[in-house]
Parts: structure tokens; C-alpha cells; sequence
């Protein structure tokens, strides 16, 4: 308890950028940049990790039926039109008035609206622009629905679903500093805590970190989706691409 | 294209010229440059900033009121760079800002003042006389609390909020955790955005205590307590109006009279009343202040 005041105190007006970001504390501490990290990560992949078992399974469903375009088209439009933090800061008091406390549920919600659109939408266009004649064929060779939908379509489609994943992670990771704002920590708390008390570098050196955390964010899916894509797409694809004469 | 350009210049030139004349004419015995006010961005300061506007503007000076923006360091910057003329602000937070270090007794309004007085007139603004109206800060709890004073708290374990800047300032919780001071041992913080999210933290008991102001509305009708604060930890926090020097000098000393009679009629009593009919009944600040002045008959010529 004792240790209490020392890990909250503040870090002092003028101290500079690599100063501050070389000090060991800064990284170790209890409220450092590794667990506040993690607080972030953690909360992020749990978004990311609901947010597919949501999207993605009805996206598939309903492209593989060619059913409902125009609905889903208008309602993602629709979520993507919705202001995060203010769904995020209405939801707090609602939480708190309810007993569960500022964390996690307010900002989790907000996020994961964040996230549904874009996993949404490039898993249900990604299914349903697969080549007509490819899916026949192979029902024509005897493929049931279901091997049509997890052979042949997402197979074919998995780098485009992918691509969703990417852009609603990094939204999600770049946005989950809000988090900060409202009764909780998260890498945002040195934004948050350098705004109140008038010093830069925290502010500077929270952005940056977040920045950071993005990019590696959209590095690490970008290789997730190396590794997954089935090798026969990946060969199908490069032979498509060495025959246009261009690469990507 | 450049004769436009030109001609629009002229213009405006010439328009500028028509109404600094025009103004020079219409005022009747005193003359002077616009006075231009601007609240920070939180309804009390707002309501305050209406309040001196309006007022002035009655008693004949050219007044014009600016959409609030900013807290202090904008307010203290934008009065040294000459974006506005006069600003009302609360003196212990000035301190804070511009003499954090000076040795004072805070709690001591007078001392105060003649720590940012001369901090202020080296760079162009005069500090007027503190209103007897204060907003300071609050260490507040819930009804039910055993604790009566901020040291009762000492054992109790509290889980402690307040917004950022409170924790790396010595009046608050540096002050309330220093074993030379208060030396509460809190069971843990948690960093809250300054407002009503306090009240509704201090409700659901995520927090046992939080830092406020003392003119928060929400206290009172949300059944909370100010803790007293015994060892004299919270800066005296009147409110009190900078105003620019030269704009002071043009007017003459009939403006300071004014401001001065003005800080003297308001009271705490009125900064919650304010707060309670902007934050709570959703009023506008202009008409708070407009029914306010007019109650006091500070509107008639």
C-alpha cells in the first residue's frame, strides 16, 4: 500500500521524450507501458475474437445463399455511421447504475460495433464476388453445400475475409484508448494522463505507442493470414497474378 | 481575380474604418477599447463570464462575450497574447499554474494574491479584488460515511477517484497520501474525467471518495458529503477577475470600481444556484445570468 503513491506519481513536466521512454519504470512499472499494454491487447483480442464468432459465421451463411445484400449492406452502413465514444460514454453511467463497475462491459460493447461492420461486410462480399463457375463445377463434382461453402468459397475468399480482420483490428486498437476517458487504464492512460496534467511528452509518447501497437496489430494478422491461406489458393493466386504480368 | 482581391481589401478596410467611428460616436461619457471576455469551457466559468459581460455591457462599456473554450492555460495565454481582455478565474488554481513552488500559506486568499499579482502585471494584466464567491475543491463522499473530516479517512481503506491532474498535485492527492499531511493510505485509484461521471462513480461505489468542486449541484441532490478539510490542504479557490492593463488604464478607473462592486455582490450560494439551473435544469447560461442580474438590479441604468 505504501508503494501506492510512488506508482501513481506523477511523471514530472519537462522530462523528455527518450527520457522518458528509456526509463526502466516506465516500461515495468505497475501502471507501466507492459501492463497497460497487455490491459489493451487483452481487451482488444477479446472485441476481435467475439466479433468474428459474430460476424463472420451469418456473413458466410447468408453470401453463400446470396440472401439478403441489400439488408446487410444498409445495416453496416448504419453501424459504421455509429459515434464510438459516445456510445461508449452513454453506456457508462447505464453500467455503473447497474453494478458492473466502469470496466469492461461500456467499452467492449462500443468496440465490438466498431468491429462488426468491416468483418461483416468483407466476409459476406468476399463469398459472395466467388466465381459462379467455380462453385458450380464443384457441385457438379458432387460437393455438398456445406463442402461448397468451407472448401470452395471460403477458401477462395479467405484473404478478402482477412483483410476485414485487419482493418476492424486496427480500428479496434487504434479506438480502445478512449477506454481511458471513461474509468479505465489501457495504453490510452498516458494520453489521457498528459492532457490533465499539461505534459507533452506523455501525450506524444502515449500516441506514439498506440501508433505502434496499430501497425504491429495489422503486421501480425497481414502474417496470420500467411500462414492460413490454404496453399493450393496461395499457388492459384500467384500463377493468376505472374500470368497479369504484375504482382499484388 | 487581384481586383477582386484588391477591391474586397478596400472594402473592408473602409468598413473597418466606418464602424471604429461609429463606435467612437456612440458611446457616451466613457470611451474605450471593446472589452472582450471568455469563459473556460465548463458551465459555472461560462455562466461567470455572462454574468461580468452582461453587467459591464449595461453599464454602457463595450463588451463582447467570446464562445468559451479552453481552461486555464488557455485563458492565461490568451490574455497574454492579447486575444481577450478579461477573464475570471479562481485564484488558488492560478497559483498552482503560475507560482506551483511559492512557499505560501494556499488556503490564504490574500497571500495569493500577492503571489500572482505581480506574476500578472509583469506580463500586462491587473488581478482585481477576489469575489467571497468560492468554488474549491471538494473531498466528497457518500452519505453514508463514517468520516466527518479528510483525516478520518486515513484508515478506512478508500478506493479514491479524481481526474488526472489531481494526482500529480500537491493540494490533492500527492497531499492526501503524504504521511506529512493526511498520509491516507487508499486501497486504490482509479483516474475519472472531471464532472458528472464523478457523482455516478461515488454512487455505484466504485469509488469510496472522490476530488470535486465544491459548488458541484450533483452533491447536494445526490445525497454526498464534503469532508472538512482539517489540515488545510485545498487552496483557497475565489473567483477573481485578470484583466487586461492597457484596457483597465483606457477606461479609467470607473471600470475597476465596477468589477470590483460586481465580485463583492456574488456568492458562493449563487456559483451552485447557477449550476444547479445550467447542469441540472438545463438552462442557458446567458439567461441564468441575465435573471441573476436582474434580480440584483444590476441590469437598470
Amino acid at each position: 500500500m505504501i508503494a501506492l503513491p510512488i506508482a501513481q506519481a506523477a511523471v514530472p513536466r519537462g522530462i523528455g521524450l527518450l527520457e522518458w521512454l528509456g526509463d526502466l519504470d516506465t516500461w515495468l512499472g505497475p501502471d507501466g507501458i507492459l501492463s497497460s499494454g497487455l490491459d489493451t491487447v487483452t481487451l482488444c483480442a477479446a472485441v476481435m475474437g467475439t466479433g468474428i464468432l459474430l460476424a463472420l459465421p451469418p456473413a458466410a451463411l447468408l453470401a453463400h445463399l446470396r440472401r439478403g445484400e441489400l439488408t446487410a449492406t444498409a445495416l453496416v452502413t448504419l453501424g459504421r455511421a455509429v459515434p464510438t465514444f459516445a456510445v461508449a460514454a452513454l453506456l457508462v453511467p447505464v453500467a455503473l447504475r447497474r453494478g458492473w463497475g466502469f470496466e469492461p462491459w461500456p467499452i467492449f460493447l462500443a468496440l465490438l460495433l466498431l468491429a462488426l461492420p468491416p468483418l461483416y461486410l468483407n466476409t459476406y462480399t468476399a463469398i459472395r464476388h466467388v466465381d459462379q463457375g467455380t462453385v458450380d463445377a464443384a457441385r457438379a463434382m458432387g460437393f455438398g453445400e456445406r463442402s461448397i461453402l468451407f472448401r470452395v468459397e471460403f477458401a477462395l475468399a479467405i484473404s478478402v475475409v482477412f483483410t476485414g480482420i485487419r482493418v476492424a483490428a486496427v480500428q479496434v486498437v487504434a479506438t480502445e484508448p478512449i477506454r481511458a476517458f471513461l474509468g479505465g487504464d489501457g495504453l490510452g492512460r498516458y494520453v489521457r494522463d498528459g492532457l490533465g496534467q499539461n505534459n507533452e511528452t506523455l501525450i506524444i509518447g502515449g500516441a506514439l505507442l498506440i501508433a505502434a501497437l496499430a501497425a504491429t496489430t495489422s503486421l501480425v494478422v497481414t502474417l496470420l493470414e500467411r500462414v492460413t491461406v490454404p496453399h493450393g489458393v496461395r499457388r492459384l493466386r500467384l500463377q493468376t497474378a505472374s500470368r497479369r504480368g504484375s504482382i499484388g | 481575380m487581384r481586383i477582386t482581391i484588391g477591391a474586397l481589401l478596400v472594402a473592408m478596410v473602409a468598413a473597418a474604418a466606418v464602424l471604429v467611428a461609429g463606435g467612437g460616436d456612440d458611446d457616451g461619457d466613457a470611451e474605450g477599447p471593446t472589452i472582450r471576455i471568455r469563459g473556460q469551457d465548463f458551465s459555472e466559468s461560462v455562466t461567470i463570464a455572462e454574468v461580468y459581460g452582461q453587467y459591464l455591457s449595461a453599464r454602457g462599456y463595450d463588451v463582447s462575450i467570446l464562445t468559451p473554450a479552453g481552461f486555464r492555460t488557455e485563458a492565461i495565454e490568451a490574455l497574454r497574447n492579447d486575444q481577450v481582455d478579461l477573464i475570471i478565474d479562481y485564484i488558488g488554481g492560478e497559483l498552482t499554474a503560475l507560482a506551483p513552488d511559492a512557499g505560501i500559506d494556499a488556503a490564504d486568499a490574500d497571500a495569493i494574491i500577492a503571489t500572482i499579482g505581480p506574476v500578472h502585471e509583469a506580463e500586462g494584466a491587473t488581478v482585481l479584488d477576489y469575489s467571497p464567491a468560492i468554488d474549491g475543491d471538494a473531498f466528497v463522499v457518500r452519505g453514508d460515511s463514517e468520516a466527518q473530516t479528510i483525516s478520518d479517512v486515513a484508515a478506512l481503506g478508500y478506493v479514491f477517484g479524481a481526474a488526472a491532474a489531481c494526482f500529480e498535485r500537491p493540494q490533492c492527492f500527492l497531499g492526501y497520501t503524504d504521511p506529512g499531511v493526511y498520509g491516507i493510505e487508499f486501497s486504490d485509484t482509479v483516474t475519472i474525467e472531471f464532472g458528472p461521471l464523478l457523482g455516478e462513480a461515488l454512487a455505484a461505489g466504485e469509488v469510496d471518495a472522490v476530488v470535486w468542486n465544491t459548488t458541484a449541484p450533483q452533491i447536494g441532490v445526490q445525497g454526498f458529503r464534503v469532508l472538512e478539510d482539517d489540515q488545510g490542504l485545498h487552496p483557497a479557490q475565489n473567483i477573481a477577475p485578470i484583466i487586461s492593463s492597457a484596457v483597465l488604464e483606457a477606461w479609467g478607473p470607473g471600470l475597476r470600481d465596477a468589477l470590483n462592486e460586481l465580485s463583492a455582490l456574488i456568492t458562493t450560494d449563487d456559483l451552485v444556484a447557477w449550476n444547479i439551473e445550467t447542469d441540472l435544469e438545463l438552462r442557458e447560461s446567458d439567461d441564468v445570468a441575465r435573471e441573476w442580474l436582474e434580480q440584483k438590479g444590476l441590469l437598470a441604468q
